[in-house]
């Protein structure tokens, strides 16, 4: 993913001046870093496993990625947005079978046993492919690891994969755990899942159910002076509402994935010795989509998809649900993947009119009560924002004559409603798009997926075209190819809506001023922290 | 005592079958629930594929049938075994004992703080019933009664813990601060004071109304006209014979208001981030944790039971007259 | 109407009475005052109270309009307080009654299942019911029930032990009606007032728990609950606290209004007892 230039920045509402002091440069800080201390974030779930090589998930990174690392992190700088961590280079071969990684010397794990190219081939053949829930897709065909020295790892595939792919899939998919704590027993119950053990700037320490995280710092890292803070507690606040508070009673010293509510950030951005931060989150996009039964007659109409599109108002919402702390999408791609997006497809206008001809049109008139039919509405859970956006647009189909009727679950239920059961009309999801739309994007479109897969198309969309586009682009080694299939996807996404994207967001970190070198990477909540220090 | 030992053993064995009522009622419930612990796991760890989904059910023993799983459950609990929890990946013996303390702790300060208050200020209402300081903290206190737990919490910990930082503003003591004996007690007494008041001045107003009806009651008993004709003061006629013979009814609610505890600490432990049995469970429900919230369920239940008995022994104790008429069994 | 009259004639009578009235009123009045769904987006979000005639009480985060809420939200509070407490009490009178009246194993029975409910914390009974079975309107007011109709049939029970073995029980028992008949026409009369007088107090506390569930995200979304607005006041409450202010404000004066009405009943049964 190169250049994640910062699109956002002229949608939000808080000034530049704002900005500007937040988004200062590591450089001007970097001379005068102090070492020492202890830094305070709040943490709003308790992940039950862990690993990051199995569990790829940002509630799961958020902890470990300072104690585990991945083989290369995401850099606003770096080549092809990328900066080196356990590896120093990484190569694709030209007919897409092989990739090669230099790995880092002198770096040795928490108990002081030394990195080497077994442990990655151990992550990648034992952990990544068979265990992770990405990396099933990703690494779906590798085949061997050949580890012709300690510090060299050649991946080898069966079938030509993109490098392209691969490259982008590094930062979020490649943490490497250590062969010899792993190498026996059920990879799944080893100890080591929770009471992690890695080659990061920070060590696990100790984990309080219910009350914290401790890390602390790893005095032989392998970069030099790093890293600053002597430890790192993770308060558990499951309360969404508190974490303001804790801020300004100065109980902690930093809120990442807006753990601070977007209607509080005005307020808590006025408060002396408090930040607000929007920056830091650009591969970490998540988008607003509405998920479509298109077993529902109604639905499997093309002009009454249409119409649900031309009645949401994204700038509304975009505005109102998300305070222009997001953007308005045009498609399965965001906005701000400046490699494979395209503002080249059908548009849907915010249009009533529109919306209750096309209805008409359909074949669904207004009943004598002003109403055509009936959907039920089932928001996810997860967020503030997609829960609000399910009132928002109940209210939005009532105006053209659609009568939604809300159903809230909990997680779980609303997993197995929408994703095991197909028990929903329309859904709102919150997808991740992570960098790559093969990682986890076309898998929401594509046809023929076994019911249960969560994240994934479970409305019954069935389209040979699309499933071609998709299948030519995954096996695709050519880098301008696979771009130019991704764009015919957008295009095709856009024009058939098997699900209707409303609007793509980051989240924010609120902090205390005194807490340096934040948001210097597009996934510095997810990121190792080894720079960050506070200035007290 | 040999009567106070009988009444023990009679509550306890007809604990048994309320015990697994309890249980058996609990677990029904959540098999009606639609998603497992696997969809919760899925939800949070943000998906996998068919092959795995079924792999992980096996593993957490959730493809066996619901009777053949609530049978293994009855039968491990004959053990002491509360089983093991999916979402923590800990026994759930540990979790919950891990936790129990600081729900006892809030509960017992909190019944403390609204008997000891209450009931003082039901003798101070019931001194002179019907006066402007008997209506004003009857009528006082009801107001309080009507205030929603969590919306006292909100606006306790804007004003003393945001506004004036007075009092620390969540949590059971300051995180991984190495302090130890009468230090570490002095901090989590200050972490403690928000939502123990939270939680006890709600009820307070139930022991005073009870307090002072009951003294109102006794005011008109022939020995208290009597010891008023001896000619004894006011206040120790009021101490010493109307309050203590009124303090029975504010006794026997103590058991009663044992479960209604238990239940308000739900909603401040999550206010005020305790990790407690009551948070734990509304954890253990988000996560489809069947096991956790059924040993959750069953150790409150315990809690309960046992505060009951206990006001019933202080009961026997004060009151000579209860129980002496039950048949010896 | 001697009762209603002793009722008026105590002090928490008027005052429990007078708020019961005008909140009963805004009940009735709101789908005249505010016709269509009190949910619809009427004006610009997060407008301030007492400065857009259109919206006196000003607007939420998504432009609604929180006068209407508020009056909507008053018709749920109310129908949940009835209706738990309704079940509740016609339940649990109904268990006490054949408990009290068979006796023996079905009485034993009944009570180890009354205590077996009451063991169990209400608020988590609710809370699991809740989200076990889903958020509506219907789930909620049976979460409620479910934990409220243990206090109704104790005391239904203790009455019926009081009064069966009276000589017109005997008498009806003597001239052969079937027993289930005589629970129904001869001892459920005379057990229902104790009963009632508790109905005040499970009203109240059916909207507090109710108010406590929306408060955790477990209402019904397509309806407005006090909670519900509380809950999502909450994330504004330092920049928008009117928007959690108001419901609360409403809250405590429905209790407070139930329990002041509880009280004057208790106390005017109380003096035409008394009363020569």
């Amino acid at each position: 993913m190169p250049d994640f230039t910062f699109s956002r920045r002229s949608l939000l509402k808080t000034t530049a001046a704002l900005l500007a002091s937040t988004a200062l440069p590591s450089a001007v800080f970097a001379a005068e870093a102090k070492a020492g201390g202890r830094l305070v974030v709040a943490a709003d779930s308790e992940p039950k496993n862990l690993n990051p090589a199995i569990v790829a998930s940002n509630g799961v990174f958020f902890i470990s990625s300072k104690v585990v690392e991945p083989l290369a992190e995401a850099s606003y700088e770096g080549e092809n947005g990328l900066a080196p961590r356990l590896a120093t280079s990484w190569e694709g071969s030209a007919d897409g079978l092989s990739v090669t990684f230099k790995l880092r010397e002198g770096v040795t794990w928490h108990d002081g046993k030394p990195f080497t190219s077994a442990d990655v081939a151990f992550s990648a053949l034992n952990v990544w492919k068979p265990l992770q829930n990405l990396g099933r897709v990703v690494f779906k065909d590798l085949e061997a690891v050949e580890t012709p020295d300690d510090h060299t790892a050649v991946f080898k595939f069966s079938k030509p994969t993109p490098f392209q792919l691969i490259r982008n899939a590094l930062p979020p998919l490649t943490s490497v755990v250590p062969k010899h704590v792993f190498e026996n027993g059920k990879i799944e119950e080893n100890p080591a899942n929770t009471a992690l053990v890695g080659t990061g700037p920070y060590k696990f320490a100790e984990h309080k159910s219910g009350e914290y995280y401790r890390l602390e710092k790893n005095p032989s890292y392998w970069a030099k002076d790093r890293p600053y803070l002597d430890e790192i507690i993770y308060r558990v606040l499951p309360d969404r509402a508190s974490a303001a508070g804790a801020l300004e009673a100065e109980e902690i010293h930093l809120a990442a994935f807006s753990a601070v509510p977007l209607a509080d950030l005005d307020r808590i951005s006025k408060e002396p010795g408090i930040v607000v931060i929007s920056k830091g989150y650009e591969a970490l996009t998540y988008q607003l989509v509405v998920e479509i039964n298109h077993r529902r007659k109604e639905l499997a109409d093309l002009r009454v998809r249409q119409a649900i599109a031309h009645a949401i108002d994204k700038d509304f919402v975009v505005k109102t649900v998300f305070l222009g702390y997001a953007a308005a999408s045009t498609g399965p791609v965001p906005k701000n993947d400046k490699q494979f997006y395209t503002a080249d497809v059908e548009q849907y206008p915010f249009d009533k009119a529109k919306a209750e001809a096309l209805l008409d049109e359909a074949g669904y008139r207004k009943g004598s009560d002003g109403k055509r039919f009936s959907l039920k509405l089932l928001p996810a859970p997860y967020f503030n924002e997609t829960k609000q956006f399910g009132d928002y647009l109940r209210q939005a189909l009532a105006a053209v004559g659609i009568d939604a009727e809300l159903v809230n679950n909990d997680a779980a239920a609303h997993m197995k409603a929408v994703y095991t059961d197909h028990a929903f009309d329309i859904a709102v999801g919150p997808p991740v798009y992570r960098g790559d739309p093969q990682i986890s994007t076309t898998i929401l479109v594509q046809g023929g997926i076994p019911d249960g897969v969560p994240f994934s198309n479970q409305g019954g969309y069935d389209s040979k075209k699309l499933d071609d586009i998709i299948a030519k682009a995954s096996e695709e080694i050519d880098e301008a190819k696979r771009t130019e299939l991704y764009k015919e996807f957008q295009k095709e996404v856009a024009a058939e809506l098997p699900l209707i994207n409303v609007a793509e967001w980051g989240f924010i970190t609120v902090a205390r001023d005194s807490v340096k070198n934040v948001s210097n990477n597009p996934r510095w909540a997810v990121s190792n922290w080894a720079d960050t220090w506070v200035d007290a | 005592m040999t009567r106070a030992l009988r009444l023990v053993r009679r509550r306890l064995l007809t604990a048994i079958p309320v015990l697994l009522i309890v249980i058996v009622g609990a677990f029904g419930l959540l098999e009606l629930s639609p998603g497992d612990a696997v969809d919760a796991y899925l939800a949070s760890s943000g998906g996998g594929d068919a092959q795995m989904i079924a792999e992980l059910r096996q593993a957490w023993g959730l493809d066996q049938s619901a009777t053949a799983r609530l049978l293994a459950y009855l039968a491990a609990l004959a053990h002491g075994d509360l089983g093991w929890s999916v979402s923590l990946d800990r026994p759930i013996r540990d979790v919950v004992m891990e936790r129990l303390p600081n729900t006892l702790l809030l509960m017992g300060a909190a019944t403390a703080l609204s008997f000891g208050l209450g009931s003082a200020l039901g003798i101070v209402a019931g001194a002179r019933p019907g006066s402007f300081r008997d209506r004003f903290l009857s009528i006082g206190s009801l107001a309080l009664y009507a205030v929603p737990g969590f919306w006292l919490g909100l606006v306790l910990v804007i004003v003393l813990s945001i506004s004036l930082r007075w009092l620390p503003l969540a949590g059971i003591e300051t995180i991984a601060s190495g302090k130890h004996g009468l230090a570490r007690a002095l901090d989590v007494a200050q972490h403690l004071a928000l939502p123990v008041a939270s939680l006890g001045m709600i009820y307070l107003a139930l022991y005073l109304r009870l307090m002072r009806a009951g003294m109102a009651e006794v005011w008109r008993q022939d020995f208290i006209r009597a010891a008023a004709a001896r000619g004894l003061p006011r206040r120790r006629i009021v101490l010493a014979h109307v309050a203590r013979n009124a303090l029975l009814p504010p006794i026997t609610m103590l058991g009663l208001q044992s479960a209604s505890m238990l239940g308000g600490s739900v909603v401040i432990e999550s206010v005020f981030a305790i990790p407690g049995l009551g948070r734990l469970a509304s954890e253990a429900v988000a996560a489809r944790d069947t096991p956790l919230l059924l040993g959750i369920v069953l150790v409150s239940a315990v809690v309960v039971i046992l505060a009951n008995l206990l006001v019933d022994i202080a009961y026997a104790l004060l009151d000579p007259r209860v129980g002496s008429n039950e048949p010896a069994s | 109407m001697t009762m209603f009259r002793h009722f008026l004639r105590t002090p928490e009578g008027r005052a429990g009475g007078l708020i019961l009235a005008l909140i009963a009123l805004a009940a009735l009045a709101a789908p005249v005052l505010f016709p269509g769904d009190p949910l619809a987006i009427a004006a610009q979000p997060m407008l301030h109270p007492f400065q857009n005639a259109a919206v006196p009480l000003g607007t939420d985060r998504l432009g609604r309009d929180v006068l209407a809420e508020l009056a909507h939200g008053t018709r749920t509070s109310l129908l949940v307080g009835l209706a738990a407490a309704g079940a509740a009490v016609l339940v649990g009178a109904a268990v006490g009654t054949a408990a009290g009246f068979a006796g023996g194993i079905v009485d034993e029975a009944l009570m180890r299942l009354t205590e077996a409910f009451q063991t169990v914390p209400a608020f988590l009974l609710a809370l699991a019911f809740v989200s076990v079975i889903g958020p509506s309107l219907a789930t909620v007011i049976v979460a409620i029930a479910l934990s409220a109709w243990t206090q109704p049939a104790r005391i239904a029970r203790a009455e019926v032990l009081s009064i069966r073995e009276r000589d017109y029980v005997a008498a009806a028992r003597a001239i052969g009606m079937h027993p289930a008949e005589i629970a129904l026409r001869e001892v459920l009369p005379n057990a229902l007032p104790p009963v009632l007088t508790l109905a005040s107090v499970i009203v109240a506390n059916a909207i507090l728990i109710e108010a406590a569930l929306s408060f955790l995200g477990l209402g019904d979304p397509n309806r407005v609950t006090w909670g519900g607005m509380i809950a999502e006041g909450r994330v504004v409450l330092r920049a928008a606290p009117w928007l959690s202010v108001i419901p609360g404000i409403a809250l405590v004066l429905t209790v407070l209004g139930v329990y002041l009405a509880g009280e004057g009943a208790v106390e005017a049964m109380a003096r035409r007892r008394g009363a020569p």
